[in-house]
């Protein structure tokens, strides 16, 4: 007769086997028994997908409330299913914080603020404005511009070791875009101070036989991938990624950035 | 076992035997240093002095079968040797692993009630190298589990744990007021000219809102509770969100913020300042319903709570323009996909039996909808909402036919 391994091990004990596996392996289980549901929702699991320094990111953010409330009032469990549909917004409003739910490494997205762009400051050529559908309190929106240079680094020390990141930029067009179409742009991502990275060059805006490399995101928003580098140890120094369009002739306009969002690969 | 450990034992006892009895009568004597390999034996022995004759020997837990304790003992034999490599501990711990699932599982739990922490260790990852990857299917295959969870529980999103229980009792409760409510809609009387503006235009978006086009929205995080808070502050207009109770008490709503595991209510008043009655009825009416005394609390927990709100949310000035905080638009995009996530908590059994699936279509595509509509258009609506009272006709929402809102300038009410 075939006994029942629920018989056998107590749910601690498939809590624990669980925790050593994956979340997106945990999230499976939780459709094989009543048991293994049960015990796929233990705090112990979840606590160990939080990446280490989980609260004291948390505890960092700028909007004090709501973040305070994050780490007082829910379970591990719940603080990670949270942060990986929900990123919250960290120093001064101009980053963003998040999970990957597959693995439960760190996701970030520089806001536009966060950003060196080129004649950000000037606004005959971009203006600042709040969107309700951006998650930063600003997004920058190109009025016009001949020299499109928009750069972002992030420390590799804040990244989940041993994790290959993409980055991408996060961007609409507004209805007056122009210029996209005419010329491609040059996206780039190098790491560190040695690495001479890799730049591709694609349209932004193709015209009707050209692919296009951008997809729609979630938020709504249109992303396009600038590349990807390997994390270590996150001794590398910074990562730096750009977008950059400087042969000087052509006008371009109507391109609204939200940020760069850099994120495990093959995440969603 | 440490050194002050072996400190405490008393010299006759050394190089000898430990009694130990299984669940299943049977006692045997096993070496010293092997069994005090266990902590659990080692406690029994220091601690309560058992084990040194066979009419004391320490029973072990249940779990602990004669095949498992020799396999454990086997265990503890070769790592309590001192002197042995790491490489020769791993070589010895791979082929000490290599048995069937079941014995494996057994291991686990027999080592797990002897508290033999590297023992557990290795047996658990074994049989987490087993499940990673597999379908569920091929799960329960190795385990030979029955497949017993049940529809439902299967189409259950698994990604969303933020389940409060009592935001799972309050969406019961919505859904049986959902019904009620489909009742009295019929029965309403739509009063099309009335004098106060402002309440007319609270009435109508309440009860769309709260009759059978009731929407429902979850998620909503401590930014927009915020923003809501002023926007109410600053208009006589309610904002729904989340789960409305308020059948017979229309300026009541009710919204949990799912983070926050709680409900917060927003009312808000005619000048006449009646929410106070109103606020007992509510209690008197939900303490009839509920016969679950959690849910009790947790309504009066909350009624509590924003009894400081309640003060602040008079009918002020009208057309007051609200400055949205600025951290409160940032989650605006997260609305949506918390819908969606959360309208399947609606998917419960229990509800299930209560909504006729077509009602529960048409809320779900008017959640879409006015999810959508919340996402792309909130600033002006918020201005359209927000000069009600003031130079432009009020505006009616409604819902036609195929679920999709829909402004009507006049006043004509579904």
């Amino acid at each position: 007769m075939r006994t029942d391994i629920t018989n056998i091990l107590p749910e601690e004990c498939i809590s624990y086997i669980l925790s050593l596996t994956s979340p997106t392996d945990v999230c499976r289980s939780k459709l094989v028994s009543p048991v293994f549901r049960s015990a796929a929702d233990s705090d112990t699991i979840w606590g160990k997908f939080l990446p280490s320094d989980c609260y004291d990111i948390i505890s960092n953010a700028s909007s004090s409330s709501s973040s305070k409330l994050l780490t007082s009032s829910m379970s591990k469990t719940q603080l990670y299913f949270h942060l990986c549909k929900n990123p919250i917004i960290i120093d001064n409003g101009t980053m963003s914080f998040g999970l990957d739910k597959a693995t439960g490494k760190k996701c970030y997205m520089l806001g536009a603020r966060r950003l060196s762009i080129a004649w950000a400051n000037t606004p005959r050529y971009w203006r600042w404005k709040r969107v309700p559908e951006s998650r930063f309190s600003e997004v920058a929106e190109l009025k016009e511009v001949w020299w499109l240079d928009v750069k972002g680094t992030i420390e590799t020390k804040i990244l989940s070791p041993n994790t290959t990141y993409v980055a991408y930029l996060v961007y609409k067009f507004s209805s007056s875009r122009y210029g996209f179409e005419k010329k491609p742009v040059d996206l780039h991502v190098e790491l560190g101070e040695s690495d001479a990275g890799r730049t591709f060059r694609i349209f932004l805006d193709p015209s009707a036989n050209i692919p296009q490399f951008s997809r729609e995101r979630e938020d709504g928003w249109m992303e396009v991938k600038l590349g990807e580098f390997f994390n270590e140890h996150g001794d590398d120094g910074k990562a730096t990624c750009s977008l950059r369009e400087v042969d000087n002739y052509t006008l371009k306009k109507g391109l609204i950035i939200e940020g760069i969002d850099i994120r495990p690969k093959d995440s969603r | 076992m440490s050194k002050v450990d072996m400190a405490v034992i008393k010299p006759e006892m050394m190089k000898s035997y430990i009694w130990l009895q299984t669940a299943d009568g049977s006692i045997q004597q096993v070496e010293q240093e092997v069994a005090m390999f266990c902590p659990m034996i080692c406690h029994e022995v220091i601690q309560k002095g058992m084990g040194s004759s066979k009419n004391y020997a320490i029973s072990l837990p249940q779990r602990v079968n004669p095949a498992m304790l020799s396999l454990i003992l086997d265990y503890c034999r070769f790592h309590q040797v001192p002197g042995r490599s790491n490489k020769e501990r791993k070589s010895f711990d791979e082929k000490f692993i290599r048995m069937d699932t079941k014995r494996l599982c057994e291991l686990t739990s027999a080592a797990d009630s002897l508290q033999l922490k590297p023992l557990v260790d290795l047996t658990s990852r074994a049989l987490a190298r087993i499940i990673e990857g597999k379908s569920p299917e091929e799960i329960r295959e190795i385990f030979h589990l029955p497949d017993d969870l049940t529809e439902e529980e299967k189409l259950e999103p698994l990604k969303n744990t933020t389940d409060d229980p009592r935001i799972r009792l309050l969406n019961r409760l919505y859904a049986k007021k959902r019904k009620e409510l489909k009742e009295r809609q019929k029965l309403k009387n739509i009063e099309v000219e009335e004098e106060r503006v402002d309440d007319r235009s609270v009435d109508d978006l309440l009860s769309f809102i709260n009759g059978d086009n009731g929407v429902l929205i979850d998620g909503f995080t401590d930014e927009i509770a915020l923003l809501l808070e002023r926007i109410v502050k600053f208009s006589s207009v309610v904002f729904a969100s989340h789960v409305s109770f308020s059948t017979s008490m229309p300026k009541y709503l009710l919204f949990p913020c799912s983070h926050l595991g709680e409900v917060r209510e927003f009312c808000f008043a005619d000048s006449k300042g009646i929410k106070n009655s109103k606020s007992k009825k509510k209690n008197r009416r939900r303490k009839d319903q509920q016969k679950n005394t959690s849910a009790n609390e947790a309504i009066k927990n909350h009624n509590k709570e924003p009894n400081g709100l309640n003060q602040v949310c008079h009918s002020a000035e009208v057309g007051q323009k609200v400055r949205a905080g600025v951290g409160a638009t940032s989650n605006l995009h997260d609305v949506k996909d918390d819908i969606f996530d959360n309208k399947n908590e609606l998917d419960d059994g229990d509800i299930d039996d209560e909504i006729d699936p077509a009602l529960k279509e048409k809320i779900d595509r008017e959640v879409e909808d006015f999810a959508r509509r919340l996402n792309s258009d909130w600033p002006e609506r918020m201005q359209e909402i927000l000069s009600f009272g003031h130079e432009r006709k009020p505006v009616h929402f409604s819902l036609n036919g195929n679920g999709s809102l829909r402004r009507y300038a006049n006043s004509e009410q579904r």
